[in-house]
């Protein structure tokens, strides 16, 4: 079996700070999303107990790709495929979808697209789905749990109240949440090990696209503004005697909502 | 193991400058080198107060400090005595530090590091963050290899630049058990302000900086001081306490609160108006100096920058970079020496030993090997900067009365304040610098 995981490169959330309600994305580390990560770790599970499977990281990105994709070597992946080319800069989800999907169809036979749900910074979810439509494949999203048997496929798709339970054949997309499984952490030695896994690049004209189908040229949507919420704080201090303070902190709290609720 | 593929030449516990210059130098000689860091990047677990002296160690690195992304060219240096009420500066204000190649940098090592790390990488060598070693692997007693996670990764030497604390040095048995009077805390908030604002508070041209240091009263009288470097955008400001003088407290005192009352001062308050505090770290250093320091190598391993003791205290300037800079270009031609002979035995190693001797690294050690004794007399915290203010505020005030002579009050200052053995002594001992 042949799996493809989709990755996207974002900057750690956890890294970036807000400067007058702009994110200073300059010098943050880049990492993989979490549900990138998750869609990655069952794809390498799925090959675990299944002799014989092939798992392809599929990620386009920056020059930082060639360094963080060994991360998805680390975890399991065979090899990888980076869409690295200028061209490809500022795509939106129509683009990387495109994209993605000249890579897929150029890697050639294939049974499962595993994607997150939506990626931890930008979160639109639409290039799972894109890409199963460019590809025409059945698309099953947000899966909380996956099963293959054979040419069978059976998930569980969490849908916030509920959970709905589907069936389909392979070749198929499914996108992944994180609940569906923990990923693990690539030891030192697969870190190692992995630099010796193939690594192939991709321009846009070896998918034969053209700069007016992908990158900021082939957006059809543009970012005007990327800005934090504003938050505001009420700094309220409470002074005088013990009892009469907490009482009034206790007032302040419940008019607020945030006691008593 | 077995798997001849997990093998590598070298092994490098630490990306931080002593680490990274071994690997640079061995990983552009063809070795196969592995470095591994436990944060997330290269530069973000360190703690570095912010100014390097290039002239030590430019040559050793001739294609790298064109690029490199420093701060600002120090052309004032400060000294700074504080008293309870009051402080002196001492200002120097050089034209020769504002002459090209410069003299010496402000840094900050969360960027300077990920950098070089990037040049490091280039050369070929292995570099993996986020990942934290263990444990050594010994072979027949020498030391061959590291574990990580319960993976054991064969090399035919490790070299433990993993700082001050270094783990490394002491599982090899290389340390002996450290001494509280060897080590000071180290505090330090970076604060951002905009550059122009930073130009016209300290008067700077363009990227010339201000280092500034300070003892006194911030250490109420506990062996330490702090210090003030002007980077490009920020400011580094921090402060330094004897562990030690803090265990001796009575009652225990926290350092935190030495340090914001050092940013109420006023005459730090005013510089850091309308500064945003964008990171604060704290980290033990050295003060040993000489006294320190470990046993350099064994069966194969060296020891490298912090982990190697290789800081200096010289009470005018704080030095430790470019000890770890080149230590690690040391680290690397005595490994590479011992790769020609095919041997990594402790007597082949023990080259490395000698090229510190006889460079400016042990050198200096050697010649600060008294700075210890003379930071440990608390007069030079307590007693000296107050009377040298008390002084000073003297001669400069004007009462309603008639005005005392200046020699009087020099002479009564000195007989009622300096005139005793134990000073008498202070400068005997300040003699030995």
């Amino acid at each position: 079996m042949n799996i493809v995981v989709c990755l996207k490169q974002i900057p750690d959330l956890q890294q970036i700070r807000i400067k007058d309600r702009r994110p200073l994305l300059e010098g943050a580390p880049l990492i993989f999303g979490d549900m990138d990560k998750s869609a990655l770790e069952e794809a390498v599970r799925i090959k675990e107990k299944a002799k014989g499977t092939k798992v392809t990281a599929l990620a386009m990105g920056g020059a930082k790709l060639k360094d963080g994709i060994k991360e998805a070597l680390a975890i399991g992946a065979d090899e990888a495929v980076l869409l690295m080319d200028p061209p490809f800069a500022g795509s939106d989800t129509m683009g990387t979808a495109r994209a993605l999907a000249k890579a897929i169809e150029k890697l050639g036979e294939h049974d499962l697209i595993l994607c997150g749900e939506g990626s931890t910074d930008n979160y639109s979810g639409q290039v799972g789905p894109r890409l199963a439509e460019l590809l025409d494949l059945p698309q099953i999203t947000y899966v909380r749990e996956l099963e293959i048997e054979g040419n069978k496929l059976k998930a569980v798709r969490n849908m916030e109240e509920s959970f709905e339970v589907v069936e389909t054949e392979l070749p198929a997309l499914v996108t992944v949440a994180d609940e569906i499984n923990q990923p693990r952490l690539a030891s030192l030695r697969d870190i190692l090990k992995a630099a010796r896994k193939p690594v192939q690049e991709w321009t846009a004209a070896d998918l034969g696209l053209s700069e007016d189908e992908v990158g900021a040229k082939g957006s059809a949507i543009e970012t005007v503004s990327n800005l934090a919420p504003e938050q505001e704080r009420k700094q309220v201090v409470f002074k005088g005697d013990l009892d009469e303070v907490t009482e009034n902190l206790i007032n302040a709290l419940t008019k607020e909502g945030v006691l008593g609720r | 193991m077995g798997d001849c593929t997990d093998k590598m030449d070298v092994i490098v516990v630490g990306a931080g400058l002593a680490g990274l210059s071994t690997a640079y130098f061995l990983a552009d000689a063809g070795l196969d080198v592995l470095v591994v860091e436990r944060g997330d990047f290269p530069g973000s677990k360190n703690v570095t107060g912010g100014r390097i002296y290039l002239n030590p160690v430019r040559d050793l690195f001739p294609d790298l400090w064109e690029q490199a992304p420093l701060e600002r060219h120090v052309t004032r240096e400060r000294l700074t005595m504080m008293a309870r009420e009051s402080a002196t500066t001492v200002e120097l204000q050089s034209e020769r530090f504002n002459r090209q190649p410069y003299h010496s940098y402000t840094i900050l090592r969360a960027k300077f590091d990920r950098w070089f790390a990037d040049r490091v990488a280039e050369k070929g060598a292995f570099l993996i963050p986020k990942n934290k070693v263990d444990d050594l692997v010994f072979e027949g007693g020498r030391v061959a290899g590291i574990v990580a996670d319960g993976d054991e990764i064969h090399a035919d030497v490790v070299v433990a630049a993993d700082g001050i604390l270094s783990l490394m040095a002491e599982k090899a048995g290389l340390r002996e058990k450290q001494q509280p009077r060897h080590f000071a805390v180290s505090m330090k908030e970076v604060i951002e302000l905009p550059r122009q604002t930073i130009e016209d508070r300290f008067n700077l041209e363009g990227d010339q900086g201000l280092a500034q240091l300070f003892f006194g009263e911030l250490t109420q009288g506990m062996m330490g001081g702090g210090f003030l470097y002007t980077n490009l955008e920020s400011i580094s400001l921090g402060l330094v306490v004897g562990v030690e003088s803090l265990m001796e407290r009575d009652p225990l005192q926290e350092v935190h609160p030495l340090m914001e009352a050092f940013k109420e001062r006023p005459e730090i308050r005013v510089l850091l108006e309308g500064g945003e505090v964008v990171e604060y770290s704290a980290h033990v250093i050295t003060e040993g100096g000489i006294h320190a320091m470990p046993k350099l190598f064994s069966d194969g391993m060296l020891v490298v920058g912090d982990a190697a003791g290789l800081g200096l205290n010289m009470l005018m300037t704080i030095r430790g970079m470019e000890y770890a800079l080149a230590s690690g270009a040391m680290a690397a031609q005595a490994i590479q020496r011992a790769k020609e002979k095919g041997d990594f035995s402790a007597s082949t190693l023990a080259y490395y030993e000698e090229l510190l001797k006889d460079s400016f690294v042990l050198k200096d050690m050697h010649t600060f090997r008294h700075a210890l004794n003379i930071l440990e007399n608390p007069r030079l915290f307590n007693l000296y900067p107050q009377v040298v203010c008390d002084l000073f505020e003297k001669l400069m005030w004007i009462d309603s009365g008639p005005k005392e002579g200046l020699f009087s009050i020099v002479f009564g200052e000195v007989r009622s304040k300096l005139l005793s053995f134990s000073v008498l002594r202070d400068v005997l001992s300040f003699c030995k610098m």
